[in-house]
Parts: C-alpha cells; structure tokens; sequence
C-alpha cells in the first residue's frame, strides 16, 4: 500500500504550490524583512500535527518517544542545511514543488541535494554522519527529558501558536486587502486553480496531511511521518543499485510532491520551463549540495526535524530548527547584506518610460 | 507622470520583492512602479506588500504561462 504516499504526497505539492508554503521564505523573512507572519503559519502546521500525532500515539496507532538525542549533528546540520536553502532558493519540500513548476534552477537543487544525501548516508559520507550522530544525550524527547506528559507541551504549543496566528489574522484584517489577479474562472475551476489560499489555511491543510501520513506509512512498516530526506537518498540509491527494497512509502511521498506541484502550476497557468542565469546555476548546485549534507547530519530537513520532529517533541527536531533559523539568518547577511548597502553593478536599474 | 520599468524574469523570490524596495525609494512622488515577475511567490508577496505600504496598485494581471506584471504607485 505505498501507493498512499503518493496520493498523500500529491495532495502535499497541490497545497504547497496554491498556497505559496515556503519554510525557507518564513525563515528567511525573519531575518530580511522582520516578518513572522509566515513563520506563525508554519508554527501552525506543528502544532496541529502535534495534537494529531499525540492523539494517534494515545490511540495506540504509532508509537512515539524514546530514542537518544544527537545533540553536536543535530546543531551542526541545522546550521549547514538552513543556511544552504537560502541558496538553493527553497528548502526540500520547496525545491520539490518548484521543480513541478518548472524551474530548471530547482531541478539542479533538487538533484544535488538528492546526490548529497546519498553519499552522506550509504556513500564514503556515512562514516562522518555516524560519528557525528554518535555524540549523543541519552534522552530524546521533550518531555521524557521534563518528566511531563506529552499533552502539557502539546497544550502550551498549542495556546501560543493560536495567539500568534489571531494576532497576525487581526493585523491581515485591519489593513487593506492584498489585491488579487483579475479573476477568469468559476465554482470548482476557482476554488482549485485560482483563488489566492490563506497562509493559516494553508498551514492547516498541510498539518492534516501531516497527521494522515503517520498511520498511512505505520501501515506499510515505515514507522514515521512526512520525511524529504532519506526519501530522496533512496531514490538515488535505488536508481544506481536496483534495489526494490529502497523504493518504499517515503520514496512515494517524494514523488507524489512532484506530481501534485505539477498538476496545480498547470491547471493554474503558473507552469513554464524557466531557465535560470548562470549565478542562479552556481547557487543552486552549491545550495543543494550543502542541503543534502546538512540534512544527512541533521537526520532531517525543515519537514523532517522542523517539523516532525517538533511536532513530536524530539530534541533533535528544535534544537536543528533553531539551528536552521541561525543558519539561515547567516545565510541573508551574505546574500543580501551587501545587496542592501548598494553594489549599483548588482541592482537592476529601472528603465525609464515617458508616459 | 512616470512609469519606471523593473524587470525581474528570471529571478528567484524574494528578489523581485529586494529589487522593488529599491527602485520605489528612489522614485519621485506620484510616479509608478511597474514590475515584471515570474516567481509564483511574488503573486502573493508583492501585492501583499505594497497593501502594507499603502501604495495603490493600478494593475495587476497575467502577461503569460507563469508570468505576471504588477504597477504600484508611490504616494
């Protein structure tokens, strides 16, 4: 039954792509335009995956806790892979999805962060990754390590996530609305491939998928919930030994995030080969690179450990998403540190029209 | 009045969005901002930003597959 993680993975890249759910732009506006608006949505996604995963755990349909917590790889990593997607121009659900729109730059992201990952876990990199992950805390989750029960973090994550998403809701509602497109379809055509979705929407579409894919994978013996990573590793590994026993649920997932991206940037006039120029090539290759390795590291990526891993409490998953949000921010004082104070040779210069 | 032309293709988000802070600062008042983009994310967070701003948007449309123009004002 692995073939529900590519109907589930579909109906991820359909609801990244219409609703513009980018980890790496969240991570990035805080830093570049001190804004946390997106990084409330994101907040969103973990705690509605929490309350579900812990509710599925009390259920007895998964089971989670215990485990160690590779402390040094999980800060290590974090800071590698969240300072990399800034330059690969999107983390590995967003390269995934906007590699279904067409962008040859997320292409060459997206199969050297697949590369990377590889060698980093069955190539001459997973010795590094082994010793690294090998530097542990004996406890790995949250609230073993507090001696409380899961639901006390699960509430407090909870009741500060809705503050932030209200407080950003009412500030959306007090300003003027974002003008939209003109629009040129009706009912289902509209709702579909058109109307602009709210970044809290949005968010919550995503934690439900999040929640589904616990019990969808437990069911196929992967006993975990959205991954990237080690997904896309296998796909490389399969693709070079022939190993059917690599292609499982996660290996689907990836996949469907491809097909479902495709199908939403086609059906709404937003799919188009788009070359990129040759900084954008170097940028990508180098970013993605790093991505894979930062991500082997860490055990994770922004879906992984930011948001599984928070989402389930496990140190590995806050301590790297803290880390990734300090190499993201990194990341923006290069990239657009010297952008901001002025090279002129760097800024395109609007042209002049006399009207 | 002025429309300034500032074309982003082929730039990844959230340059179009850096590249049109720039040019809107060191445009006189009264004059428009018209900025071509084919990065999807820009569709929310242009517009998004200028509603913040307070600059009225006096076009805002699909020129192609992916590609879209928007023309902001500045007050």
């Amino acid at each position: 039954m692995i073939l529900t993680g590519l109907v589930l993975g579909a109906a991820l890249g359909f609801a990244l792509q219409r609703g513009r759910f980018c980890v790496t732009g969240a991570f990035r506006d805080v830093w570049l335009a001190k804004r946390t608006r997106w990084l409330a949505a994101f907040f969103v996604t973990i705690a509605v995956q929490s309350a579900g995963a812990f509710a599925l755990d009390a259920a007895g349909v998964i089971e989670l806790g215990g485990g160690a917590f590779p402390w040094l790889a999980s800060i290590l990593g974090g800071l590698v892979f969240g300072f990399a997607i800034v330059y690969a121009g999107g983390c590995a659900t967003g390269t995934y999805y906007r590699a279904g729109e067409g962008l040859v730059g997320s292409w060459i992201a997206l199969g050297g962060y697949a590369l990377a990952a590889a060698v980093m876990k069955y190539g001459p990199g997973a010795p590094l990754v082994e010793a690294l992950r090998g530097v542990q805390a004996p406890v790995g989750t949250a609230y073993e390590l507090l001696g409380v029960s899961p639901w006390v973090l699960v509430a407090v994550l909870v009741t500060g996530t809705g503050a932030a998403a209200w407080h950003h809701l009412r500030k959306d509602a007090a300003r003027p609305k974002p003008v939209q497109l003109p629009s040129r379809r009706r009912g289902i055509a509209r709702i579909l491939f058109e109307r602009p979705w709210n970044a809290f929407a949005t968010a919550v579409v995503i934690g439900v998928i999040g929640i589904a894919a616990f019990p969808l994978s437990w069911a196929t013996g992967r006993e975990s919930g959205l991954g990237i990573t080690t997904p896309s590793a296998n796909v490389v590994a399969f693709l070079t030994t022939g190993d059917v026993e690599l292609v499982d649920w996660g290996v689907m997932l990836v996949l469907g995030i491809l097909v479902g991206s495709f199908i939403a940037a086609k059906g709404s006039g937003e799919f188009r080969v788009r070359v990129p120029d040759a900084q954008t090539v170097l940028r990508s290759t180098g970013g993605g690179l790093l991505m894979g390795v930062g991500a082997a590291i860490a055990g994770g990526c922004t879906i992984g450990n930011a948001m599984v891993g928070s989402a389930t409490f496990t140190l590995q998953g806050w301590v790297s998403f803290a880390a990734m949000l300090l190499g993201t921010g990194l990341a923006v004082k290069l990239v657009f540190g010297a952008r901001r104070s002025g090279s002129p040779a760097a800024a395109s210069a609007p042209a002049t029209v006399g009207v | 009045m002025t429309v300034h032309v500032l074309e982003t293709e082929g730039q990844v988000c959230p340059f179009p969005l850096v590249e049109a802070k720039r040019a809107i600062a060191g445009l006189a008042s009264g004059d428009q901002l018209r900025i071509d983009f084919d990065c999807t994310q820009a569709t929310d967070s242009l517009p998004r930003w200028a509603a913040e701003q307070g600059y009225p948007v006096t076009h805002f449309d699909r020129t192609g597959d992916a590609s879209w123009t928007i023309t902001v004002q500045k007050p």
